[in-house]
């Protein structure tokens, strides 16, 4: 993996304190350096005195809303790709934020592991390189995409093409917790998280645990309570 | 100014008209007297003039006079005033009554000529008379004869009449306005009585009714009208009381766990594994209570006519294939079957993702409630009303009939404790509910308790015109 030239700056304009310092936290754990603005005010102010190369942008924001904020910017010219964090739940909201610049959006309450994967998505750095690849490994796991060939250990997995997806997609972010919501984002393409669905999830992962890790000593797939699956090699 | 009350614009309306009506019939009832007296007095007046008419006799100076023994009788048995004219418009005789006064001047042309036709002209001193002109031979001599009457006796009978008819006006209308007002008053006192008990009903106490003297009524209809919107609100508000109380029950339950996991686990010290799964405890509820908070959305967005349907020719079989083939491994992991029969050309025009949805949750429901290794019908068949149906038959436990109407209501559960640790929120037939409804379907049940259910989904079938677009499903 080539060297950081610097460390990616991210903007968070948030001004919910205990939300604001989780993401902080979180993203400085990721090796981003955080800058937090708690007002639109703040926000636009640092826009314009600093670079960075990221914008993570609440909406309902007290004085300033965040839409105006984004407008404002985007009619100076700013380049920097802009996530939204949206409490508001109307389609047309989410619309017009797109319509106002924005690059991407969430919903709150959001599943951090997805925010740090669209943050990835939108700075394009290291790991994102990954998705192209068609030989992905971990240990003794290894896949070929386009020959849908699965093997571990030399073994071949005998997966249906839903669990191939499934571990397809775990291997793409190896190493990295993968909420539900991105599972039935990106490998159900549903677009809402319909409460059947998470039973699905769960079954289909019970179902790969026993092809890919039961058969051997050391375990790939891992549950993080409360949060996701993980497919990594325990140290 | 315009009263405030009914009760005093009806009076005020009924006074006007009783007044208008009142004055056309003293109007009407004058001009016939008037006109009757003047019949008779007519009558009269023909026969004076013929009467006169024998009484005139040529004089030897080549005048004209009254042959009457007595002069001075001969005029109050006949007409008041008598003129006699010579064509060339000497006056030849005048009666002493005339006191010199001229009826209308000399002879007019063609005066007299006709049938007495009697007029009404005035003396010089304003006595309204009437006058009869006829022309008479007197021994081979014309003459104009005036005979008149005066009609004063006449108008003071009149006058008389429009004086009884005028005090009586005043004494009609004001008995006519306190009898409307007094009646009015007693026909809209229902009105009165319904607003005084419906004031007193309020929300909290929404099982009270009007009481309805005479169902049969104007005021009863109206009376029972109310009683039925009554009715209706009290079953939303019913409902709405339910579903806070049920709303609460199950924000309560998530907020109460992550409560107690959290307590418990900062009493004492633990080691960070043990701290990471009280977190991961928690995140857990988090993530029930944003499922809830999500599906609430879907609802409350649905209720508000916000979510746009993107409907297409849809066939509803392969739609049901697709759904089956979401959830087949959830009933895989029970070991039960799901079966799929029916008609693939059957269209339905909806919007596949939420219709889809709406079918998963019923699948859902039937594998969630039935005994391990039973089987799921899905069948879908055309009926005899041009409407497509769906029917999800499980061999489950079934619903007791007095929970069935409440199935479909938000966070109704039909057995509160045992159902909870399949971790769904008591929406997902709900939003069934409403998406068949935003289709323009209905949704049935069937349940017999221990012998399974059947949902029943009818939806419009679609035009056969256009073929369907290739399913998009799941598997």
């Amino acid at each position: 993996m080539q060297e950081e030239k610097r460390q990616l700056r991210i903007l968070v304009v948030e001004d919910e304190a205990k939300v604001a310092r989780a993401l902080k936290e979180g993203l400085e754990r990721e090796k981003y350096e955080v800058v937090v603005a708690p007002t639109g005010e703040e926000g636009f102010f640092l826009v314009n005195e600093q670079e960075f190369d990221l914008i993570i942008l609440d909406l309902m924001l007290p004085g300033r809303d965040g839409l105006e904020v984004l407008a404002t910017l985007r009619k100076r010219g700013l380049q920097t790709p802009v996530l939204i964090l949206t409490a508001r739940d109307a389609v047309e909201d989410r619309v017009q934020g797109l319509d106002q610049g924005a690059d991407d959006y969430l919903v709150k309450p959001f599943a951090f592991p997805e925010l740090l994967a669209r943050v990835r998505a939108r700075l394009r750095r290291g790991r994102m390189e990954q998705p192209h690849l068609l030989n992905l490994n971990l240990a003794d796991l290894e896949m070929n995409v386009l020959t849908r060939n699965a093997s571990r250990d030399g073994k071949h997995l005998d997966l249906t093409a839903r669990e191939f997806e499934l571990l397809e997609y775990l291997l793409r972010y190896k190493g990295e917790v993968v909420s539900r919501e991105m599972l039935a984002h990106s490998v159900w393409k549903e677009a809402v998280r319909a409460t059947p669905l998470d039973n699905i999830i769960d079954v289909h992962i019970n179902r790969l645990r026993r092809k890919v890790d039961e058969p051997f000593d050391r375990k790939l797939i891992h549950t993080v309570r409360g949060v996701g699956f993980v497919l990594r090699e325990e140290s | 100014m315009r009263p405030r009350n009914v009760r005093s614009r009806l009076t005020v309306w009924y006074v006007l008209v009783l007044a208008g009506l009142l004055a056309l019939y003293a109007g009407v009832a004058s001009v016939f007297l008037l006109l009757n007296l003047r019949e008779d007095f007519d009558r009269n007046l023909v026969k004076d003039v013929e009467i006169v008419e024998g009484m005139l006799a040529k004089e030897p100076s080549g005048g004209v006079s009254l042959h009457a023994s007595r002069p001075d009788a001969s005029e109050p048995r006949i007409g008041n005033f008598i003129e006699v004219w010579s064509p060339q418009g000497a006056l030849l005789y005048r009666s002493a009554a005339l006191q010199g006064q001229s009826m209308g001047g000399p002879p007019l042309q063609d005066e007299g000529l006709e049938d007495p036709s009697p007029s009404t002209t005035r003396l010089p001193n304003g006595t309204r008379i009437r006058v009869a002109s006829s022309v008479y031979f007197v021994e081979d001599q014309p003459v104009l004869l005036r005979v008149a009457y005066s009609e004063e006796r006449l108008w003071g009978e009149l006058g008389e009449f429009g004086e009884v008819l005028l005090l009586g006006f005043p004494v009609a209308i004001l008995l006519a306005g306190f009898g409307g007002y007094a009646l009015a008053r007693k026909a809209l006192s229902p009105i009165d009585s319904m607003a005084t008990q419906a004031k007193k009903i309020s929300a909290e106490r929404l099982g009270d009714r009007l009481s309805i003297e005479n169902p049969e009524d104007e005021l009863g209809r109206l009376g029972t009208v109310l009683n039925d919107m009554l009715g209706r609100l009290q079953a939303a508000f019913d409902q709405l009381r339910r579903f806070t109380a049920d709303a609460s029950h199950e924000l309560r339950t998530p907020l109460t766990a992550m409560r107690s996991v959290g307590e418990v686990a900062l009493q004492d010290h633990r080691g960070p594994e043990e701290y990471r799964d009280v977190i991961g405890s928690m995140l857990e509820e988090v993530d029930r209570l944003t499922r809830l908070s999500e599906s609430l959305l879907t609802l409350s967005r649905g209720d508000a006519g916000h979510v746009p349907l993107r409907k297409e020719h849809v066939s509803l079989l392969e739609l049901a294939k697709g759904a089956v083939a979401s959830v087949e491994v959830l009933a895989e992991e029970k070991h039960q079957q799901i079966e799929v029969q029916g008609d693939e050309s059957l269209l339905v025009s909806a919007d596949r993702l939420i219709l889809r949805q709406a079918i998963i949750n019923l699948l859902d429901n039937a594998i969630k409630y039935s005994s391990t290794e039973s089987r799921v019908l899905v069948r879908v068949e055309g009926a005899a009303n041009g409407e497509v149906c769906l029917e999800v038959i499980d061999q489950g436990t079934g619903i007791p009939s007095e929970h069935q109407p409440y199935v479909f209501d938000r966070f109704y559960r039909v057995d509160k404790a045992r159902t909870r640790e399949w971790g769904g929120a008591g929406l997902g037939l709900s939003i069934t509910h409403w998406a068949v409804e935003a289709h323009e379907g209905k949704i049935s049940l069937e349940s017999e308790e221990g012998r399974g259910s059947t949902f029943r989904i009818s939806l419009p079938a679609a035009q056969r015109s256009s073929t369907s677009s290739p399913q998009g499903g799941l598997d």
